[in-house]
C-alpha cells in the first residue's frame, strides 16, 4: 500500500523534524524494547537448552548438544504431560466454542436488559486467572464449598471431591483435570462470545430478509448465511484459546498445582517444576520451552492457513 | 396460527420488526431464549457472587459445614487482609478483655479479639497493592505511549518491511510466557533486575506493547488522512498535525488499548510470580498465598479478590463499547 | 400478476410516524413508482407491503387477499433488494434456484425455469460463479433473476439501481423497463431519483415526509403538481417558483417592475383560493419562459449553465427569487446583463402559499 507523504512546508525559520527523522523516533524506541526483552532472552535460551546449566549450581553452561531434547522427548512422562495438555485444550476449547457461540446467538437478538447481561457475562473474563483458581478451589471443597451443595451432595462422604478425582470416597481418574476444564470454560468463554457476537452484529440484515421471503429454512440460514459470515473470528477466538490452552499455568496452580498426583500437570506448570523449584534445571526446561514454541507455532500455522483460505474464499 | 393472520397481533406493534417475527409463536420463542440466557448468566455468576459473600463473612463462617447462605456479615475479612496478627495467649486475652471494658476499642481491634488475636501491625497487602498500582499503572502508560507514537509511523507512512515488523511484532504476543521466563530470569538476575519495579515495568511494557501497536494502529487506520494533508497545507508540520489533529480523534482508540492493558498488567501472576519476591511483588501472588494462622485464611483472600476484582469491572464496565471496537480490529479488516 | 390495495396502512416507532396513513391502489400489470427524499416513508411503505415490517393500522390486499399479517414468504411477492442480498459462497445458479428448491419443485422444471429466466436477463455464463466474483450489475441481475423465477404475483423493489456505478444505472434501468413490458408484471418500485421514476413508473407516489403528496402519471406530476413539494421535486432543476404580490388578477413581483396578468381561466379560482389574501407564488419550468427583448418580465443574469444541447440560465427577478430559464442557444450571457423573456401561458401555475397546495384552473384552460 503506497503512503502519500505529503511535503511539508518549508520554514526556515522554523525547526521541524524531516519525515525520515519522524519515524525513526516514534518506531525504533518500540522496537528495541520489543528485541532487547524478547529476542535477546530467546536466544540466550535457545543457547541454554542446548547446556546443562543450572541457575543455582553456580557453575557456567556446559554444552551438551541436543542430550536435553533427547531426554526429553524419550521421557514416557513428558509425553503424559503433552498428552493431558492436548486433552486440556481441546476440551476445554471445545466447549469454550459451543458455549460461546450458543451464547452469541442468544445475545444477539435484543430483549430488555440483553446489554447488561453481555456486559455482567464478562466479568469472569477480567479476574485474575489465579484468584479464579484459588476460589474455584474454595468452592470445590467437599466440606464447606458450594459447589456440591448446589449440585445436591451436601455430605461431603457421600460427594465428589472434584479436586481429588473421587466419588464417595472412590477414585474417578481423570476427575480433577475435567474440574479444571471446566473452571477454563467457566472463564473464557465469555471471550468467544465477545468475538462471535461482534460478527453476528456485522451480517446485513437484508440476508436474513432475502431468506424470510424465500422462506428458508432455519437450518439453512444458520449454514449458509451466519456461519460463512462469522466463521473467520470464530477461527481467530479458537486460535487464541488454543494458545492459551498450551501456556495454561495460572489457573492449574491456584487450583491444584498439578495434582493429585499428576493429573493435571499441564506442560507449562511442568515446566514452571523444572525451572523453578527442586533442582533448578534450567538447561532441561529451556528445551522444553522450546519444544513448547515449537508445537504452539505449528498449530498457530495451522490455524492462520484455514484463516487464510476462508478469507480467500469470502 | 389462523388467528394471527387474520387479526395480528393483540395491540399495536411499535418496533421495526418483520411480520413472522410478531406471531405469538415467535414472542414465546423470543422469551423463552431471553430467560434462558439469563438464567446462564445468574448461574455463572455464582461463583462471583460467592467471592463477594466469602468476603463479608466470619471465618467459621467461610468454612462452615455445610455452606451457609445466611449469615450475619463482617467485616473480618477485610482487616485479615490488611492487618498482621498473631495468637494471643490466654492471659494477653485477659489483659485486651479488661482494657475492652474501660475504653472502646476500635472496630480492627475488636474483630480481632473475637478471633482470638492480636493486632501486631499492618499487613504486607496494601505494599503489594502499592505495588500493583505503580507497576501496571506505570507500564501501561509507557506501552500505550510507545504504541501511539509508532502505531502513527506505521500507520501514514510506508517503513520499510512494514509488514514483517508487524507480524514480528504479533508474534511477541504469541510467546508462552513461560519460554521467556527462564532466561528472563537469568538475564534480571545477572542485571540486577530482579525484583525491582523497574524491572517488572519493562517487562509489562514490552508485553502490552505488541497488542497495544495492533490495536492502534488499526484505529489510527479508521481516521482519514485528509485532516492532516489540509493541516500539513495550512502550514503545520507533521508533528503538529498529529498531536493537534490525530491524536483527539483517536481518544477512543486510545481508551480501548489502555483497558486491554491494564487488564493483564493488573492480572498478570506468571511472571509477577517467578521474577519477584519480596519488594516489588504485586498483589496477586500474595493473594494466593495468603495464609492465616491455622491454614488459609478465605475471608482475607475473598476481600482481597474482591477489592482487586472492583477497579477492573469498573473500567470495563465504562468503557465496554470500545472493548468491542477493539477486539474487532485486525480481525475483519485486512 | 395481481392487485394491490393499501386501505389506511399507517406506521409509527414509538413518537415517529414514519408513513402516515394513506391509500394506493395498484392495478394488475401496473409499474408504481414510490418517490421521494430519504425518509419520506416510501421504503417503510414497500416494507410494510412485503411484510418485512410490521403495519402500525390498515390493511394490505393483494389480490383482494388480506395478506396484512401474512408471513411474508406466504404473500406470493418477490423483492429485490438494494444490495442485491444474494446468499454468500453459494452458486448464482444456486441462488436463483433456491425459491424454486424451497416451494419442492421439480429437478426437471427448476433448471427449465432456471435456464429461461437466466436467458431472459442474459446472465447464463455466469450461472456457475458465486456473487462475491460477479460486478454489481451482474449481481443485480442475479437478484432479479432470483425474484422473477418465483413467477410471483407482484415485484417489489427497492432502490435496485442505488448501489450501481452511474453507467451501469442507465443501462439497467432500460432492462427493468424491458422485463416489465416482457412480463407484464405488477411492480412497486422504491426510489428517490425522480428521473428514474419518471422513465420507469406508470404512476408515482410522490411522498414527503410520511404523506403521500401526490399520485399521478410523469405527465400529471410534471405538468400539474399538486402542490410547492411536487413542484420543486420533480424536474431538474425544479420549477420555478417566485412569491407574488396579487391584486384584481394581476401578480406583481415585489421590488420590480414585473407584472404578469393571470391567463384565461384563471382568475376565478385564484380569486376562490386567495380570498382576501394577497400573496400568491407563481409557477413555471424552466421551458416554460421564453427568452424575449420584447419580453414583458426582466431581470438580471446571476449565473449561466451551460449543458449540452441547451442552457440554463439562474435570472434574478428580485433579491429573494432566482429562477431558472432554459434557452436553446449557447449566448453568452454576461453576469448582471438585464434579460427580457416571456411565460407561456399555458404552462404557468399558481400555488397559494398558505397551504402550498395548487390553485387548479377551470377546465379548458
Amino acid at each position: 500500500m503506497s503512503t502519500t507523504t505529503a511535503k511539508v512546508a518549508s520554514h526556515p525559520r522554523q525547526r521541524h523534524l524531516s519525515d525520515r527523522a519522524i519515524i525513526n523516533l516514534f518506531v525504533w524506541p518500540t522496537l528495541v524494547l520489543l528485541i532487547l526483552v524478547n529476542v535477546f532472552p530467546l536466544f540466550y535460551s535457545l543457547f541454554l537448552s542446548f547446556t546443562n546449566y543450572s541457575a543455582i549450581a553456580g557453575k557456567a553452561p556446559v554444552w551438551i548438544g541436543f542430550k536435553n531434547f533427547a531426554n526429553l522427548l524419550n521421557d514416557q512422562q513428558m509425553w503424559k504431560y503433552f498428552a493431558t495438555t492436548g486433552k486440556y485444550a481441546l476440551v476445554s476449547v471445545g466447549l469454550q466454542t459451543l458455549f460461546g457461540f450458543g451464547l452469541a446467538m442468544l445475545l444477539h437478538e435484543k430483549f430488555k436488559g440483553s446489554g447488561l447481561i453481555t456486559t455482567l457475562i464478562l466479568i469472569p473474563m477480567m479476574i485474575s486467572p489465579v484468584v479464579v483458581g484459588l476460589f474455584w478451589k474454595l468452592m470445590y471443597n467437599p466440606s464447606f464449598g458450594y459447589f456440591n451443595y448446589l449440585i445436591g451432595f451436601p455430605n461431603p462422604i457421600r460427594g465428589p471431591d472434584m479436586l481429588a478425582s473421587s466419588f464417595a470416597r472412590q477414585g474417578v481418574p481423570g476427575l480433577a483435570l475435567y474440574s479444571v476444564v471446566l473452571v477454563d470454560v467457566w472463564m473464557w468463554t465469555p471471550f468467544v462470545m465477545l468475538l462471535v457476537l461482534s460478527g453476528l452484529k456485522a451480517i446485513p440484515d437484508y440476508l436474513y430478509e432475502a431468506a424470510a421471503i424465500d422462506r428458508a429454512s432455519s437450518w439453512f440460514q444458520f449454514w449458509r448465511i451466519t456461519v460463512p459470515q462469522v466463521a473467520p473470528l470464530l477461527l481467530i477466538a479458537i486460535l487464541f484459546r488454543t494458545i492459551e490452552a498450551f501456556k495454561s499455568f495460572d489457573l492449574v496452580m491456584g487450583m491444584t498445582g498439578g495434582g493429585p498426583g499428576d493429573q493435571t500437570e499441564l506442560i507449562a506448570v511442568n515446566l514452571y517444576r523444572q525451572a523453578f523449584l527442586g533442582q533448578w534445571q534450567t538447561g532441561r526446561s529451556s528445551a522444553l520451552a522450546y519444544i513448547i514454541l515449537i508445537i504452539i507455532i505449528a498449530v498457530s500455522n495451522l490455524y492462520i492457513l484455514y484463516l487464510n483460505r476462508m478469507r480467500g474464499e469470502a | 396460527m389462523a388467528n394471527f393472520e387474520q387479526t395480528g397481533p393483540g395491540k399495536p406493534v411499535l418496533e421495526a420488526t418483520r411480520v413472522d417475527k410478531v406471531t405469538p409463536g415467535y414472542r414465546l420463542g423470543h422469551n423463552l431464549r431471553a430467560l434462558i440466557v439469563v438464567l446462564l448468566a445468574i448461574v455463572g455468576l455464582i461463583p462471583v457472587f460467592v467471592i463477594v459473600i466469602t468476603a463479608f463473612k466470619t471465618r467459621p463462617d467461610a468454612i462452615h459445614v455445610p455452606p451457609k447462605l445466611i449469615f450475619t456479615p463482617s467485616l473480618e475479612g477485610l482487616v485479615f487482609l490488611f492487618t498482621e496478627r498473631a495468637s494471643a495467649s490466654p492471659s494477653r486475652l485477659e489483659e485486651l478483655k479488661k482494657a475492652a471494658e474501660e475504653v472502646q476499642l476500635g472496630l480492627v481491634d475488636r474483630i480481632a479479639l473475637n478471633a482470638g488475636q492480636e493486632i501486631t501491625g499492618p499487613s504486607d497487602y496494601v505494599f503489594r497493592l502499592r505495588n500493583s498500582l505503580i507497576i501496571a499503572g506505570i507500564s501501561t502508560l509507557l506501552s500505550v505511549v510507545l504504541a501511539i507514537f509508532s502505531a502513527y509511523a506505521f500507520s501514514r507512512y510506508g517503513v520499510k518491511g512494514k509488514g514483517d515488523l508487524l507480524f514480528f511484532i504479533l508474534s511477541t504476543r504469541m510467546l508462552p510466557a513461560v519460554v521467556v521466563t527462564v532466561p528472563l530470569f537469568l538475564m534480571y538476575t545477572q542485571l540486577k533486575l530482579h525484583d525491582t519495579h523497574l524491572g517488572m515495568i519493562l517487562l509489562y511494557t514490552v508485553f502490552n506493547l505488541s497488542l497495544a501497536v495492533w490495536l492502534m494502529k488499526g484505529f489510527f487506520d479508521e481516521i482519514p488522512r485528509e485532516y492532516e494533508e489540509a493541516a500539513l497545507v495550512d502550514g503545520y508540520t507533521r508533528m503538529q498535525a498529529f498531536f493537534k489533529i490525530v491524536l483527539p480523534q483517536a481518544v477512543t482508540g486510545i481508551a480501548a488499548t489502555t483497558v486491554f492493558c491494564l487488564i493483564f498488567a493488573w492480572n498478570e501472576y506468571a511472571f509477577a510470580l517467578m521474577l519477584t519476591s519480596e519488594k516489588a511483588r504485586t498483589a496477586p501472588p500474595s493473594i494466593a498465598t495468603m495464609l492465616g494462622i491455622g491454614g488459609i485464611e478465605w475471608t482475607a483472600i475473598a476481600a482481597g479478590s474482591l477489592g482487586f476484582l472492583i477497579p477492573v469491572v469498573i473500567v470495563t464496565f465504562a468503557l465496554r463499547n470500545y472493548l468491542l471496537r477493539g477486539v474487532t480490529f485486525g480481525a475483519v479488516r485486512k | 400478476m395481481a392487485t394491490i390495495e393499501l386501505q389506511k396502512v399507517e406506521k409509527k416507532f414509538a413518537e415517529l410516524h414514519a408513513v402516515k396513513p394513506m391509500d394506493l391502489t395498484i392495478q394488475d400489470g401496473e409499474f408504481v413508482v414510490l418517490l421521494g427524499p430519504s425518509g419520506c416513508g416510501k421504503t417503510t411503505t414497500l416494507r410494510m407491503i412485503s411484510g418485512l415490517e410490521t403495519v402500525t393500522g390498515g390493511k394490505i390486499l393483494l389480490n383482494q387477499r388480506d395478506v396484512t399479517w401474512l408471513h411474508p414468504s406466504q404473500r406470493d411477492i418477490a423483492f429485490v433488494f438494494q444490495f442485491y442480498a444474494l446468499y454468500p459462497h453459494i452458486s448464482a445458479r444456486d441462488n436463483i434456484s433456491f425459491p424454486l428448491r424451497a416451494q419442492g419443485e421439480s429437478k426437471e422444471e427448476i433448471e427449465k425455469q432456471v435456464k429461461e429466466v437466466s436467458a431472459l436477463l442474459r446472465i447464463e455464463h455466469l450461472l456457475n460463479q458465486r456473487p462475491g466474483n460477479l460486478s454489481g450489475g451482474d449481481q443485480q441481475r442475479v437478484a432479479l433473476a432470483r425474484a422473477l423465477v418465483r413467477r410471483p404475483a407482484a415485484f417489489l423493489m427497492d432502490e435496485p439501481l442505488g448501489a450501481l456505478d452511474a453507467e451501469f444505472r442507465e443501462s439497467m434501468r432500460a432492462e427493468i423497463k424491458r422485463l416489465h413490458i416482457d412480463q407484464h408484471a405488477t411492480t412497486v418500485y422504491v426510489t428517490h431519483d425522480q428521473i428514474e421514476a419518471m422513465a420507469l413508473g406508470d404512476r408515482i407516489v410522490v411522498m414527503s415526509e410520511a404523506v403521500v403528496q401526490q399520485i399521478g402519471t410523469a405527465a400529471e406530476v410534471y405538468y400539474n403538481p399538486a402542490n410547492l413539494f411536487v413542484a420543486r421535486f420533480i424536474g431538474s432543476p425544479g420549477m420555478n417558483l417566485v412569491t407574488g404580490h396579487y391584486v384584481d388578477g394581476v401578480v406583481t413581483i415585489p421590488g420590480t417592475q414585473n407584472r404578469f396578468s393571470l391567463p384565461v381561466g384563471w382568475r376565478k379560482p385564484v380569486d376562490e383560493t386567495l380570498k382576501e389574501s394577497k400573496e400568491i407564488i407563481l409557477g413555471f419550468r424552466p421551458e416554460a419562459a421564453q427568452l424575449n427583448n420584447a419580453g414583458k418580465l426582466s431581470g438580471e443574469v446571476y449565473a449561466s449553465e451551460l449543458q449540452g444541447a441547451f442552457a440554463v440560465l439562474h435570472v434574478n427577478v428580485n433579491s429573494d427569487d432566482i429562477v431558472h430559464i432554459r434557452t436553446d442557444r449557447v449566448i453568452n450571457y454576461p453576469i448582471d446583463t438585464v434579460v427580457h423573456f416571456d411565460l407561456n401561458p399555458e404552462m404557468v401555475r399558481f400555488f397559494d402559499p398558505q397551504s402550498e397546495a395548487a390553485i387548479q384552473p377551470e377546465v379548458g384552460a
